[in-house]
């Protein structure tokens, strides 16, 4: 299974499928989230602690995948915990990868069937998506790779430039006062801003397509910072119109900040149309991404090819895109989604890295005697 | 052989290609524009029924609606804005407004739909009236619940109160004139006086609705069908209801405690002569600085403004000379001080609400203790010790100089 050589990719294109990986529909909501659980406006120093410690958690992830480097996550999990264990922990990984894209498709659903097309049905808006994503991903790493280069400038600058415009109702004193009741509520704030950050796992199977293994850290670190620099302007920016009383009141706060002025003069006056157009790109980025590493996962751990699981993992993307009933059960998922990913990289990476050095040290020892 | 194959593709490929053209034509959900009612201002009174409403309830025979609230909503009248009828016909209104009475706003809305071909489109609803007498029975929050939680209404929508009918504020005489945009326009004039408040868009009230300190929201007043903003209404935190006006002197006053003005003037009267002396303010900026001594909490505020003699009816005044300037900026001075006091004796002991934001600077800089007197503030707030410091400065006095 392991890749032709010209289906490699380079490390820039590998940071920019880190980017793209991390940046999806959790940043509509990042700004309520992390301001519920932290409730003072300090919420940004929490998105750069859980940018920090993501970069730390994605450095573990490499260093794991480099000392295997021909192989993805689901082959050496074996070698490392054993064919039973690995098996399942693959597995797990693979209903993550399911539930993290079926998660996408659903808030990118609920946003568009909200905001822009209100009469339209989910299943037309949703398939419509499916089958572009099954139309890109058959094509292999490189040609998804190459998409998400387009895809990335573009989505990345218009975000920017829009929520840079808003700073016609932005008050700098709806972020003050800075650490004004101490640490803890920044603390409180770190579990949703650096989940916002999952995403930097597919390095546990990229490594192995990169041109240059050894400089997967510096992808991981350029990837998470530049996404790290992206919430933290977008956190920086909705606080600030709305004030962190707002902010917990709107479902989307970050699409509402755009709807929340108009600029008289421009080409258009109003941008959310325009910029959920443009993130929606950005989900389906995220969206196949996921898809194409659930797929490969389970091929790799059947030894089959890769084709007839994207078209068999299309159907079930849908059913489960299609589950929660109502838009609580749409976040609810989304919090499994998050508590599971503490677990499968936060904690998981750490333990497979230890047994695996533990491992090598015990066979050295073995052999020296 | 080959060539066949070749030609088949060729074929189905273009007719696929085609095929899709078709998908091009249409939206799914897509609906005419001209075929909508495009709604504009829109404007919240106590419920009235009007006779046309009352005569067809008798005929309906159906149970009269409760009728709490009437709701005015105003359209663009799409004949009058295309330029072949206006040219050929007498002149229409360019505006259309229709009122209807019901218990909440939705209900409301959905009854347009019974008398009205066009459904109401509200995405470019600009303003919301809100009258003094509905604020006085009903919380603000739930007057306003329905636009904020809408998927067409934008949270840029702007929120005044009225003290008369609100739907009077949707009028007007003049042909071709919106009333809704009327009123956008003139929250712009702000760099023209001071008598006027930052405009308060829904998306800032969602911040204001969630916390418990009292607002001000802009007033505007209406008669025969002209309209004039003057002064604010009060909020209050708790209740969410209306709980006081501050005349446009007061509203001035608290544009020189937030030091959020653009522009304006102060009119004062010349010490020696008691002639009229108009300062024009170029800058204004005010810093409040909270002092907390135990339990005791005090504020300072420092304001600064520089500005223009702009008219001058004193009698032999030289100012090429600094003494007169000096001796006019101590008039304004004392006229601002003036307004500042007053305001602030006004917000202390009669409303007992803290409006010109006080208590977000003791949010800023003594978070902890404002964490144990959020709860009552206004009501600590109307025993605060407030000193103020003026200092007027006057860059220059136009283009001429002495007078005689």
């Amino acid at each position: 299974m392991i890749p032709t050589r010209n289906d490699r990719i380079t490390t820039s294109q590998t940071a920019v499928i880190i980017i793209n990986f991390i940046l999806g529909a959790g940043i509509l909501t990042l700004p309520r989230i992390s301001v519920e659980k932290a409730k003072t406006p300090d919420v940004w120093i929490s998105v750069l602690i859980g940018g920090l410690l993501a970069m730390f958690t994605g450095i573990i992830i490499v260093k794991l995948s480099q000392r295997f480097p021909d192989k993805t996550f689901f082959e050496y999990s074996q070698e490392i915990a054993g064919e039973w264990v690995g098996r399942i922990l693959s597995l797990l990984i693979i209903c993550y990868f399911c539930l993290t894209s079926s998660l996408q498709v659903r808030s990118m659903a609920e946003v568009t069937t909200f905001y822009l097309l209100e009469k339209t049905p989910t299943w037309a808006i949703v398939m419509v998506f499916l089958w572009v994503a099954l139309y890109l991903v058959v094509g292999g790493i490189n040609c998804l790779a190459r998409m998400l280069e387009i895809i990335l400038p573009i989505t990345v600058l218009f975000f920017l430039v829009v929520s840079l415009m808003s700073i016609k109702i932005f008050e700098i004193d709806h972020l003050r006062p800075v650490l004004g009741l101490g640490w803890k509520p920044v603390f409180d704030g770190i579990k949703p801003t650096a989940l916002a950050y999952t995403g930097f796992e597919i390095m546990m199977i990229l490594v192995v397509y990169m041109r240059q293994p050894n400089k997967a850290v510096k992808a991981v670190v350029v990837g998470i910072s530049a996404s790290l620099i992206f919430y933290l302007i977008t956190v920086v920016m909705v606080i600030g119109a709305f004030s962190i009383d707002g902010v917990v009141t709107r479902t989307w706060p970050t699409i509402d900040l755009i709807r929340s002025f108009e600029i008289t003069g421009l080409l258009f006056e109003r941008f959310e149309s325009l910029l959920l157009v443009l993130w929606i790109m950005q989900i389906f980025s995220t969206f196949t991404l996921a898809y194409y590493s659930a797929a490969l996962g389970l091929a790799q751990l059947l030894k089959k090819n890769i084709e007839p699981f994207l078209f068999g993992l299309l159907p079930v993307i849908y059913i489960i895109t299609m589950t929660p009933k109502e838009i609580n059960g749409v976040f609810a998922l989304g919090d499994f989604v998050g508590n599971a990913s503490i677990f499968l990289f936060g904690i998981l990476p750490l333990l497979l890295l230890i047994i695996s050095r533990l491992k090598v040290g015990k066979h050295e020892a073995k052999s020296s005697s | 052989m080959k060539q066949s194959h070749h030609r088949e593709r060729l074929l189905l490929l273009t007719s696929l290609s085609v095929f899709l053209l078709f998908l091009l034509t249409g939206c799914w959900s897509s609906q005419d524009i001209d075929k909508m009612g495009m709604g504009i201002g829109l404007a919240l009174d106590v419920g009235n029924k009007s006779n046309v409403e009352k005569k067809l309830e008798k005929q309906g025979k159906s149970p009269p609606h409760v009728d709490t609230i009437t709701m005015t909503y105003q359209f663009i009248n799409p004949k009058a804005t295309s330029k072949e009828s206006s040219s050929a016909g007498p002149q229409q209104k360019a505006y259309l407004n229709a009122s209807q009475t019901g218990e909440s706003i939705l209900p409301i809305i959905r009854e347009f739909s019974l008398s009205h071909d066009a459904p109401l489109f509200s995405p470019h609803l600009k303003i919301i009236v809100i009258s003094e007498a509905l604020l006085r029975t009903h919380r603000l929050e739930s007057l306003l619940d329905l636009f904020l939680r809408d998927n067409e209404i934008r949270p840029s929508c702007l929120v005044l109160v009225c003290n008369g009918n609100a739907r009077h504020v949707l009028e007007t005489k003049k042909p071709g004139e919106l009333p809704a945009l009327k009123l956008l326009g003139i929250v712009d004039n702000r760099s023209r006086t001071a008598k006027i408040l930052p405009p308060v868009s829904l998306a800032k009230l969602t911040a204001k609705l969630n916390s418990e300190s009292s607002f001000l929201l802009q007033n505007v007043a209406a008669s025969d069908k002209e309209v004039k903003f003057e002064g604010a209404a009060v909020i209050n935190g708790k209740t969410k209801k209306w709980a006081g006006f501050l005349n446009e002197m007061d509203l001035e006053g608290i544009t020189w405690i937030t030091g959020k003005g653009k522009g304006g003037l102060v009119r004062s009267l010349d010490k020696e002569t008691g002639q009229l002396i108009i300062y024009e303010i170029e800058t204004m900026e005010s810093k409040i600085t909270p002092h907390v001594d135990g339990n005791k909490i005090s504020f300072d505020v420092h304001i600064n403004s520089k500005g223009r003699l702009s008219e001058n009816w004193v009698l032999n005044a030289n100012p090429f000379e600094n003494e007169f300037l000096k001796r006019v900026e101590k008039a304004a001075e004392l006229e601002v001080r003036q307004l500042v006091k007053s305001v602030t004796a006004k917000m202390q002991k009669n409303l007992h609400a803290d409006v010109a934001g006080f208590g977000e600077r003791l949010r800023i800089e003594y978070p902890k203790t404002w964490e144990k007197v959020k709860k009552d503030w206004d009501q600590t707030f109307s025993t605060v010790p407030i000193t103020y410091f003026v200092k007027l400065t006057m860059t220059d006095f136009g283009a001429s100089g002495p007078s005689k």
